[in-house]
């Protein structure tokens, strides 16, 4: 059942064709369906989600079935849609773009949850949830750790287009970094694109050649990017999940959401017969953000050092790691 | 009856037959070409003669018969093929690019001495030595678009020499030509001739193959009626074999007494599509009672002159008078108002809704009133029973007046566009081309009805390509070149030569 | 910011939108041999991808960079020589075919990489390659002779399409058919060959545009072209099917690209105004098209399939 996910919607016809059978076969299970924009994994936003219901399948029976590659909205929708009419427990709709598709759609099937993020709207209906990452606060520590360790004092950010998740990331890590450091070169390029992957290297190129020696990015295009700064063997910091795969040599940290920290709370919710109307958060404090680092990079120790008392400064409330919180 | 009977053709076809799903486009054809000869191919639209010509230059394959080329059975499967056997072919519309120079549509699919490189230097030197020797002026390195028709069709003709071809077809070769265009491509015609090649001549136009032909075979509905020379036959004689039945040539025309001017032109300039101006300063007028026939090549203004008269294009300039009313700047519906009939220049585009039965389109224009139309319903009993009348009238050849209009033939379909216009009882008609691509039995008919117009008083104006059409219909020709009238002249004092000059562009005094 | 810190600024600049020409350059010289020889492909996109998959997927296996341009080339031949089949022989409507070639190279590359690959795993790039001599030249060395070998071969061949074009018998017949295939035809030329080798040839370049993409680039993700194929189409239009038009037209989408992007890294663009500055290709592209390309005639016969006698 679950090696059937494939992107092609061909294949996800399967899956739902498929689904009552085995449903019938597995008694009680949990059926959970996930529509997000990128690939599955995507070493990024996408992944994160579903990595986030893999690791609460480990103590619990959970049906999942997985849409990915919806960057089209209207496709999005009807998968969206198409889940809730097929009986699914829990929706979630992994994308900001989605929203209103399921202020839509929602209202429909009462009986089923919906979750969406990242977003902090429900749309005052009982059956959405959102759900969002305190992505800033990763930012900060990565951003204190980029301006630590910045030789020419310089650091570089490529986004996709400045909203959301991707906002709130770099915001955080900008003010991480003039924090460190007050004279500190922070550069912010948003590209315009969540997709444009070449556009994306040239971004990490132009940051590199304005002077940038530590560089972080975010959104599935930054691969891009990633491969650019490995070229010049320039210190990159990942976020949405673990980017080290990607190049070993030059990613220090990623921040990584766990978003099965929020998701165990919905479905606690849920056996509770809340269907939804609440808002939950991932975050440092509760272990729903975390900041995986490379062993295989040497980091300084100043800088990590740098970094932990940010961390630590950021879960006592003593640190506001971005504009909105 | 030929005086070379013991002379081997150079090529003979020999009962050919091909069928086409439905028709029987030829139909055990005998024709054959000996060299030094002229041999003509006449017949009407949908003849046959196409289809013949295309399997001789391996465009088709014939269902039945044999082609022998000097006395040996070939098998003609493609162009490439046609043309190592020496056959060559000047198409109606021209087979040319042109968007490449001469040289380079000449050397198109020719072994090119540099391998894979063009050789267009010693193309271009071979086309100059071909258009010395045989008077066909043209320049290797000017892109075709820049070339007049005439020159193109010399393009075409060299295209062939190049090829070394003995045996050329001219499929149509002076549709596009001014009357002095085609004298001197007769001379080079005959030239060719006289060198030894074999000429075969396609053409529906009667006088044309009488002046240039040695031989002449008629075919009709895709069999030889006929084989004949032009000092054995006339012009009638090649109708009647042509059409199957006697023609008259040219209208009957009673004297008639001219009255007012109904149409008046003053100082009209219209743009053309490409903003410049296409009509310039045209002024001139047509009287009640008289047919004006306004000659000229396409593209001078002609169309543009028409759609401006229809209030189809408005003017920039000048002044439109129809019936004592201004209609400069009016509607096509305004203008029809107050007495203007248009049998337009293309039927099916202007002039007929193809996908409409024939009593759709002959209501057309008053479908929205009485006794057509009642309250905004359709009132079927009236537009049958007057469609029905016109059908008759008109002697439209249809099923019925249910058919779809565009499963009619080009002459019919004329026909009912004529029908149309004319039961209007119009003041002032306007006909282009009225008899392009139309049988000759179509278009005796149709000249009959124009002329009869004279009696009844209105003022008509014909604008024809065809010079012959012209002289046989109007009272007065007024010839038009670049937009502008060059000269209007008596019919009765107009000669093909006087009016070929201005149709080029020279003055009536000149 | 001293004069040396700007002049490396904008040398970057340059080499910056050289770089992000190189893929839409190679596919629009492509498509514009397609459609010069009468044949309109939508599908350079898909044919992009599945060369940028063909090619990530055998440097991940054998880290030959050579050996993955060349299953590039292959695969866009290949899916040439399906749709030279479909349109030529089967007469398929060429938009909506070349359509059908796009979703699927969509679908197929991402499929394929989701079965085969799965998590992303990068692979090395060309090094820049050095032009010896010219490379050493102050600016202008460090602006067109240190790019990888991609680059070069994608600029080498403006000039060779432009020979075959104007120089070869075969150029004259893919401009003929083009324009009027049945005078070609009437004089023996080859429609089906010429289109069909128009076609595969095009596409081959489409499929090198992919591999050169992802080899540039390093790795490879679900759409990544990101719909350059399309962009390619319009250059082509910018171009007036001419290679050197269509070069001009694919640096001046690349150069403007980098500048904007040069111009947002250095705040003269402000955030606000980010989004809105990120469509100024596209918008120069549509402005230059319209401009531009009204004063030329696309080739006469472009989508008209073409029967004998017909």
């Amino acid at each position: 059942m679950k090696k059937l996910n494939l992107c092609l919607s061909a294949a996800l016809l399967a899956i739902i064709l498929i689904a009552p059978s085995s449903l019938l076969a597995s008694g009680k299970a949990l059926r959970v369906a996930i529509i997000a924009p990128s690939a599955k994994n995507d070493l990024a936003f996408t992944q994160s989600i579903v990595d986030g219901i893999k690791a609460i399948q480990k103590d619990r029976e959970i049906e999942l079935a997985i849409t990915d590659g919806t960057f089209v909205v209207e496709d999005a929708a009807a998968a969206i849609r198409d889940y809730a009419k097929k009986g699914y427990d829990l929706v979630l709709a992994h994308g900001s773009q989605y929203g209103g598709s399921l202020k839509e759609i929602a209202p429909d099937f009462p009986n089923t949850s919906f979750a969406w993020g990242t977003s902090a709207d429900t749309f005052g209906l009982a059956n959405v949830s959102s759900y969002e990452a305190a992505s800033d606060e990763g930012g900060y520590v990565m951003g204190v750790m980029a301006a630590a360790m910045s030789k020419k004092g310089g650091v570089g950010v490529v986004g996709p287009i400045e909203v959301g998740d991707a906002k709130l990331y770099v915001d955080g890590f900008v003010k991480g970094a003039k924090a460190q450091n007050a004279k500190i070169r922070a550069k912010v390029n948003y590209i315009g694109s969540f997709s444009d992957v070449a556009l994306a290297a040239e971004a990490a190129r132009a940051h590199m050649a304005a002077g940038a020696d530590v560089l972080t990015g975010t959104a599935q295009m930054v691969v891009g990017a990633i491969g650019a700064a490995r070229a010049k063997r320039v210190a990159w910091f990942g976020t949405q999940a673990n980017q080290t795969e990607l190049a070993p040599e030059i990613v220090v940290a990623s921040q990584v959401y766990k978003w099965e920290v929020i998701l165990r709370k919905i479905i606690a919710d849920m056996d509770a017969g809340i269907k939804g109307g609440k808002k939950y958060e991932i975050n440092l404090a509760n272990n729903g953000i975390v900041i995986e680092f490379n062993d295989a990079y040497k980091l300084d120790a100043a800088v990590k050092e740098a970094g932990m008392k940010a961390m630590a400064g950021i879960k006592d409330g003593s640190i506001q790691s971005g504009a909105s919180h | 009856m030929s005086s070379q009977l013991n002379e081997t053709p150079m090529l003979q076809m020999k009962g050919i037959t091909k069928r086409f799903p439905g028709v029987l486009a030829s139909d055990n054809v005998d024709f054959d070409v000996r060299a030094g000869e002229v041999h003509t191919l006449l017949g009407e639209n949908g003849a046959g003669k196409s289809t013949l010509m295309k399997i001789l230059y391996g465009l088709y394959q014939q269902d039945e018969g044999e082609i022998l080329l000097n006395g040996k059975v070939i098998n003609l499967t493609s162009p490439a093929n046609a043309i190592s056997h020496g056959i060559g072919m000047i198409h109606q519309h021209f087979m040319l690019v042109p968007t490449l120079t001469v040289a380079e549509n000449v050397s198109l699919g020719l072994k090119s001495t540099r391998g894979v490189l063009t050789d267009l230097k010693t193309v271009s030197k071979r086309i100059t030595e071909i258009s010395k020797s045989f008077g066909l002026q043209v320049y290797p390195d000017e892109y075709v678009w820049q070339l007049s028709v005439g020159e193109r069709q010399r393009v075409e003709i060299i295209k062939a020499l190049y090829r070394d071809a003995s045996i050329l077809i001219l499929d149509e070769p002076t549709a596009v030509l001014t009357p002095s265009e085609v004298d001197d491509i007769f001379v080079i015609f005959r030239k060719l001739a006289d060198a030894g090649r074999g000429l075969v001549f396609i053409s529906h136009k009667l006088k044309e193959v009488l002046d240039l032909s040695d031989r002449i075979t008629v075919l009709r509905h895709g069999r030889v009626t006929g084989e004949t020379t032009p000092a054995q036959s006339d012009r009638h004689d090649l109708a009647r074999l042509m059409v199957g039945r006697a023609v008259k040539l040219a209208p009957d025309k009673p004297e008639v007494a001219t009255g007012d001017a109904l149409l008046r032109i003053e100082d009209l300039y219209v743009a053309g599509d490409r903003g410049r101006h296409a009509v310039q300063g045209l002024t001139m007028e047509v009287k009640s009672g008289e047919v004006l026939g306004i000659a000229g090549i396409s593209g001078n203004g002609q169309r543009e002159l028409a759609e401006a008269i229809a209030g189809l294009r408005t003017p920039q300039s000048g002044k439109i008078t129809i019936n004592g009313h201004d209609t400069t700047f009016c509607k096509p519906g305004q203008v029809r108002d107050v007495g203007l009939s248009y049998v337009p220049e293309e039927r099916m585009k202007d002039g007929a809704v193809g996908d409409f039965d024939v009593k759709e389109n002959l209501i057309l224009l008053n479908h929205n009133r009485e006794p057509f139309c009642t309250n905004g319903f359709l009132n079927f009993s009236a537009i049958r029973a007057h469609s029905e009348k016109l059908v008759k009238e008109y002697a439209v050849k249809t099923p019925s007046i249910d058919t779809c209009t565009k499963n009619l033939s080009g002459g019919n379909i004329q026909k009912l566009i004529m029908a149309r216009e004319l039961d209007a009882n119009p003041k002032v008609l306007l006909a282009s081309q009225p008899t392009r691509g139309v049988d000759i039995g179509a278009a005796e008919y149709i000249h009959e009805r124009i002329s009869q117009q004279r009696q009844n008083g209105t003022a008509s104006i014909v604008i024809s390509e065809d010079l012959d059409e012209v002289m046989a219909l109007s009272d007065r020709i007024a010839v038009m070149f670049d937009g502008k009238i060059m000269g209007i002249v008596k019919q009765e004092d107009a000669t093909r030569e006087s009016i070929g000059l201005m149709m080029t562009g020279e003055d009536q005094e000149a | 910011m001293s004069d040396s810190f700007a002049v490396m600024i904008i040398v970057a600049t340059i080499a910056s939108g050289i770089r992000l020409a190189t893929p839409f350059l190679l596919a629009s010289l492509g498509e514009a041999l397609g459609q010069r020889s009468g044949v309109l492909n939508l599908g350079v996109d898909g044919v992009m991808l599945l060369g940028a998959f063909g090619a990530y997927y055998a440097v991940l296996q054998t880290s030959n960079l050579y050996l993955g341009l060349l299953v590039g080339i292959g695969l866009g031949l290949l899916i040439g020589l399906f749709y030279a089949f479909i349109t030529l022989n089967l007469h398929a409507e060429q938009g909506v075919s070349g359509i059908g070639i796009y979703l699927f190279g969509l679908g197929m590359s991402d499929l394929l990489f989701q079965k085969l690959v799965g998590t992303p795993r990068p692979i090395l790039p060309f090094m820049p390659l050095e032009i010896p001599v010219l490379s050493g030249f102050p600016i202008v060395g460090e602006m067109l002779f240190q790019h990888s070998i991609i680059v070069y071969i994608a600029f080498a061949l403006v000039p060779i399409m432009s020979f075959v074009l104007h120089r070869t018998t075969y150029g004259l017949n893919v401009r003929a058919i083009g324009e009027n295939p049945e005078a070609a035809d009437s004089l023996g030329v080859s429609v089906m060959f010429t289109r069909y080798s128009a076609i595969i040839i095009g596409n081959g370049l489409a499929g090198l545009a992919g591999a050169a993409l992802a080899i540039e680039l390093g790795i490879f993700q679900q759409n990544l072209t990101n719909a350059m194929g399309f962009i390619a189409i319009a250059l082509v239009y910018f171009g007036a099917w001419s290679p050197k038009g269509v070069m001009i037209g694919s640096l001046v989408f690349g150069l403007v690209q980098s500048i904007v992007l040069q111009c947002k890294t250095f705040g003269v663009i402000p955030r606000s105004a980010s989004d809105l500055a990120s469509m100024a290709p596209a918008i120069i592209t549509i402005l230059a098209l319209v401009v531009v390309a009204k004063r030329f005639k696309q080739p006469s016969a472009l989508t008209k399939p073409y029967v004998r006698g017909g």
